[in-house]
């Protein structure tokens, strides 16, 4: 029965090529879609999966409530949480703290300095909670030893080759020495902590003086690892209201978030992480698979005129309905398997591009079981949904049209609705990809407040205070060079806020806001280009000028002033006055709004020098700002970046998803497209005879050709209503996520509705003048 | 072997109503040869998918072997049929895509015979039709009267006892056509009831009986001599 089913499925292939081309083309396209999707899906959800533990590990965040009963969620801590949870939770076995080295450091090995911003301050439990793999030495008690460090392999084997580094010594900033203690395998590609080497928490109160008692100030990440059978939620009802015991009238309780969710899930409402993405294409590779089944339906029905002799042959011979089911969904199912032949290259083929465009190593891994078992259920759901329409109609023909001949079984309608809901479907996806890029390109070039263009900015580690002074008096000679200034952030990502704020009308039920902070040096408004709309920005004239305050304009509403500028403040305890009031600016991605915003001047915090340099000849002026660092600071490498690609890192999840987007939107339309070239070569097909007589008694192609059209343009007009109304509602909703968003116009609309018409156009256009070519007589032979 | 009582077919489409068969009352006995004539459109192609379980009648009863059959269900009738009946149509009805070998085994297919068995069949078959020189070949690739000896070979390799033939000589000329109903004869004189449906008097007269059907009726019925 295979044997024969075999046969006639591959003699119908070879005599109908274009048809098996496009069916098995079709079926490949979405299944190769697909299978990419679900490569991507399963490395996204095997994020950090690989810890032995991973079940009994939870990330504990704070929730940080403020009046106007927004709900902040962070994963910054205090120092001293992770050991109290260890001592005072007893379901909790073992907690650490990890916190970046902030900033980068000069690494001196063997008289070679290496510069580098990986390393992560950790505790001693941190290797009792992850499961990183050990390559050399010994990591139970290497953190005992307040001089340890441990190398990634990467970093390893850039110190000392490719040998057993254990014992040697590293200098870090030319003052603290450490030992390897160990080698741990590098972080892999589906971590979500990383880390090029690891140094204990002794290094980190030394160098940056920080008091590690204190319970107010939020820093580390704190990870918790819970004793095996114990409960999460008696766990999450203890640790709640800890932070309140050590801070007074404190807005914090604490959560935590299964280690397993962290990379996917946001601890804050309303913001979504990856999940939306997987989310968003899991959708798109169901859409696009559909798109190829109903392609394989609809040709299949077609095909159904000539099937129908064979049916009701087989019928009249013995056999029973449900067998000619089974032939059919085995046949669909068999065309499948070849599509999925060619799939399998070219998702080989198409991966690394792929993984390109979504920022991830992804590789096919034949010997992961998941992916096995889905690309089988994908396999099965593409032969059984593309042949089950088929069978249920190819296999309701009676045996006694064969004798009678055929009264026209109507599937005509049935195929035109596969059709319309095709293109729906892809005039959908179109009209998406549009106001997804219309939106991105709002974001970029929307007024943000500031000049971020022609801007570069390094980082200064060190003495910083003293070497900026000797840069800055290099730099700002160098002609080109406009503006120079120092800040304890850039522009970009603000992330310093207090709620400690106070000024005299502040009201008790206003309660707490959380304002932004910002540490910078004179001529930072300048250098950004910023708009004053009151009062004066910091200068030398008055001095050091640090107990002056200048705010934006959310803070000035905030605040309640009718005229702020002499109005007294007093931050964490220090009183000043406002001198002046900046236009809002966006200091984080347009995503979201603008937060109240408190600059003050704070050489102490500064961090960063930023640099307004002129538009032309930049090469040649970095090169002399470059020069200049490399006299005045020898032994540290000049590296520099520019406030305008950090600026494009804000979108770039947005970029690439949207590259994404527009790819599979295309290869949708393909789909479609083939479908109803398919369709309209078996129209030709069936319509053939009638033309043909037509044209004996004297009809005119133009005739035909309008009458087609008519039809063809009402269906098509169908499909366009329906997908402008579905892409309107869910674009409105997305949106609806950002703080600035562009309103949806009606110009993608009707390019959507164009391109829809000129296919249909060309398709009719191809089916008539192939009719036409039709000599009738060959066509009245064969009745 | 067949009775039919007081047998009605009436076809109804949106604007008219055909009654092809009217009141038909007859009986066929194992082994006979029967053929049916009348002018076109009498209703000779109705009876005959009748008889063989193509189509329910409107009314009337229907009796094969024996048993009561009209009401039969569709799973039931293409056992009935499989087992029993061969059919030979005018216009071949083969499968394009299936070779002639793969055209007549198909029955047995559906009859669960080993693939052994089902080759010594096939070729037995085809031996005997004088067509097993061509059984790699594709149903376009042979003439009319070829086709139609691998149509008969189909209906007869499942051994039913009745075959029906619908004009099974009306696409070919007359050498073709002697062909076919010198194997038809030969298949009754093994034992096979046959029910022939024709045009032509020439063919007919190799039937032991001819029924005339007129309008939905049955005129007469022409005992002929055995020769
Ligand atoms: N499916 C149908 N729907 C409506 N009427 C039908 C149908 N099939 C047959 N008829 C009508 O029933 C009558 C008998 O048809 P039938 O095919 O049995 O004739 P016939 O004797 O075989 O004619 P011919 O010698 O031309 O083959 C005719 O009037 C025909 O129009
Ligand atoms: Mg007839």
């Amino acid at each position: 029965m295979i044997k024969i089913l075999l046969h006639t499925v591959l003699r119908g292939l070879s005599r109908q090529k274009v048809y098996s081309l496009i069916n098995i083309l079709g079926l490949a396209t979405g299944v190769t879609c697909t299978l990419l999707i679900l490569i991507w899906i399963e490395f996204e959800t095997s994020y950090d999966t690989f810890h032995q533990d991973v079940k009994q590990i939870y990330s504990v965040y704070e929730n940080q409530k403020y009046a106007d009963g927004d709900i902040f969620s962070v994963y910054s801590t205090p120092s001293p949480l992770a050991e109290t949870l260890k001592k005072d939770i007893p379901e909790i076995e073992n907690a650490t703290r990890i916190v970046s080295s902030w900033g980068q450091l000069t690494v001196n090995v063997g008289g070679r300095n290496f510069i580098e911003k990986g390393g992560k301050i950790v505790d001693a439990d941190f290797f009792k909670i992850f499961s990183f793999e050990k390559i050399y030495g010994d990591t139970t008690n290497c953190f005992l030893n307040p001089n340890s460090i441990v190398l990634s392999q990467k970093i390893a084997n850039k110190y000392f080759g490719d040998i057993n580094p254990v014992g040697k010594t590293v200098v870090i900033n030319s003052k603290y020495k450490f030992e390897v203690s160990a080698v741990l395998e590098n972080a892999r590609e589906n971590s979500s902590i990383t880390y090029d080497f690891l140094l204990p928490f002794n290094f980190f109160q030394e160098f940056w003086d920080y008091d590690l008692k204190d319970w107010e100030a939020n820093t580390f990440h704190t990870f918790v690892k819970l004793r095996k059978n114990a409960n999460r939620n008696d766990v999450r009802k203890k640790i709640s209201k800890i932070i309140s015991k050590h801070v007074l009238n404190s807005n914090v309780e604490l959560d935590m978030q299964a280690f397993g969710d962290y990379h996917l899930y946001s601890i804050n409402k309303g913001s979504a992480g990856p999940i939306w993405y997987v989310r968003l294409f899991f959708i798109v590779a169901i859409v696009i698979l559909l798109i190829a089944c109903f392609n394989y339906m609809n040709l299949a029905t077609a095909r159904s005129e000539r099937r129908s002799k064979e049916v009701a042959i087989r019928k009249v011979v013995g056999a029973q309905r449900r067998g000619l089911v089974g032939l059919f969904l085995g046949e669909s199912l068999f065309f499948t398997i070849i599509a999925l032949g060619i799939s399998i290259v070219l998702v080989e083929l198409l991966l690394p591009e792929f993984g390109d465009m979504i920022n991830r190593h992804l590789e096919l891994n034949p010997g992961n079981y998941k992916f096995f078992f889905a690309t089988i259920i994908v396999v099965l759901l593409t032969g059984i949904v593309s042949g089950s329409y088929p069978a249920a109609y190819l296999s309701s023909f009676a045996p006694i049209q064969i004798i009678r001949g055929f009264s026209r079984h109507d599937s005509a309608l049935v195929r035109k609705i596969l059709v319309v809901i095709q293109f729906t479907m892809s005039v959908a996806l179109f009209i998406s990809t549009g106001i997804i890029y219309q939106q991105l390109a709002f974001l970029k070039r929307s007024d943000i407040g500031y000049n971020k263009d022609n801007i570069v900015y390094v980082e200064l580690g060190g003495n910083f205070n003293n070497n900026y002074e000797q840069l800055k008096n290099e730099w700002i000679k160098i002609p080109g060079v406009n503006w120079v200034t120092a800040a304890n952030q850039m522009p970009v990502n603000f992330a310093n806020s207090t709620w400690d704020v106070n000024w005299s009308g502040k009201l008790k039920e206003a309660g707490d806001i959380l304002f932004q902070l910002s540490f910078v040096d004179f001529d930072f408004i300048e250098t950004f280009e910023m708009n004053v709309i009151q009062g004066r920005t910091f200068s030398k004239q008055y001095g050091a000028d640090t107990l002056q305050f200048i705010i934006n304009e959310s803070a000035a509403s905030k605040m309640n002033m009718e005229n702020s500028i002499g109005e007294k403040l007093t931050i964490w305890g220090k009183k000043g006055h406002i001198i002046g009031v900046v236009k809002d600016f966006n200091f984080n991605s347009l995503k979201v709004g603008v937060d109240p915003l408190i600059i003050m001047r704070n050489p102490a915090a500064f961090k960063y020098v930023g640099i307004r340099i002129g538009k032309d000849r930049q090469p040649v002026i970095i090169n002399k700002i470059r020069k200049s660092w490399n006299k005045i600071l020898p032994e540290i490498p000049f590296t520099y970046r520019r406030l305008s690609d950090d600026f494009d890192y804000f979108y770039q999840a947005e970029s690439r998803m949207s590259k994404l987007f527009l790819s599979f939107t295309l290869v949708a339309f393909i789909i479609s497209c083939l479908g109803l070239f398919g369709l309209a070569s078996f129209i030709t097909e069936r319509k053939a005879r009638e033309v043909a007589m037509r044209k004996v008694f004297g009809a005119n192609m133009d005739q035909v050709f309008h009458l087609l059209l008519k039809d063809f343009l009402k269906w098509m007009l169908f499909a366009i209503a329906a997908a402008w109304t579905m892409a309107y509602f869910v674009m409105e909703w997305w949106l609806n996520g950002f703080a600035y968003r562009i309103h949806i116009g009606i110009g993608i609309f009707l390019i959507s509705a164009m391109l829809t018409f000129l296919i249909a156009f060309l398709t009719i256009y191809k089916l008539i003048s192939s009719l036409s070519g039709i000599a009738p007589a060959n066509m009245l032979k064969y009745e | 072997m067949i009775k039919t009582n007081n047998l009605v077919k009436v076809f109804r489409t949106d604007e008219v109503e055909t009654t092809a068969l009217n009141n038909v009352n007859l009986e066929i006995n194992n082994g006979e040869f029967v053929a049916i004539m009348g002018p076109s459109g009498c209703g000779k192609s109705t009876l005959l998918n009748i008889i063989g379980l193509l189509d329910n009648p409107s009314q009337g009863e229907l009796h094969f072997n024996g048993y009561q059959v009209e009401k039969y269900t569709e799973r039931q009738r293409t056992n009935l049929r499989k087992e029993n009946i061969g059919f030979v149509f005018q216009s071949f009805n083969l499968i394009d895509e299936l070779t002639v070998f793969e055209n007549v085994e198909l029955p047995l297919l559906y009859l669960k015979v080993s693939s052994s068995e089902r080759k010594k069949r096939v070729n037995e078959a085809l031996e005997r039709m004088n067509i097993a020189h061509r059984a790699k070949h594709f149903p376009q690739q042979l003439s009319g009267g070829q086709q139609q000896r691998v149509a008969i070979a189909r209906a007869v390799i499942s051994k039913p006892n009745l075959i029906l033939a619908d004009e099974p000589t009306g696409n070919l000329d007359s050498g073709n056509g002697e062909e076919v109903m010198n194997l038809l004869s030969q298949l009754n004189e093994e034992g096979t009831t046959i029910v022939m449906v024709t045009h032509s008097p020439s063919d007919a007269d190799r039937s032991h009986r001819i029924i005339q059907l007129f309008d939905g009726h049955v005129v007469t019925e022409n005992m002929r001599q055995k020769l």
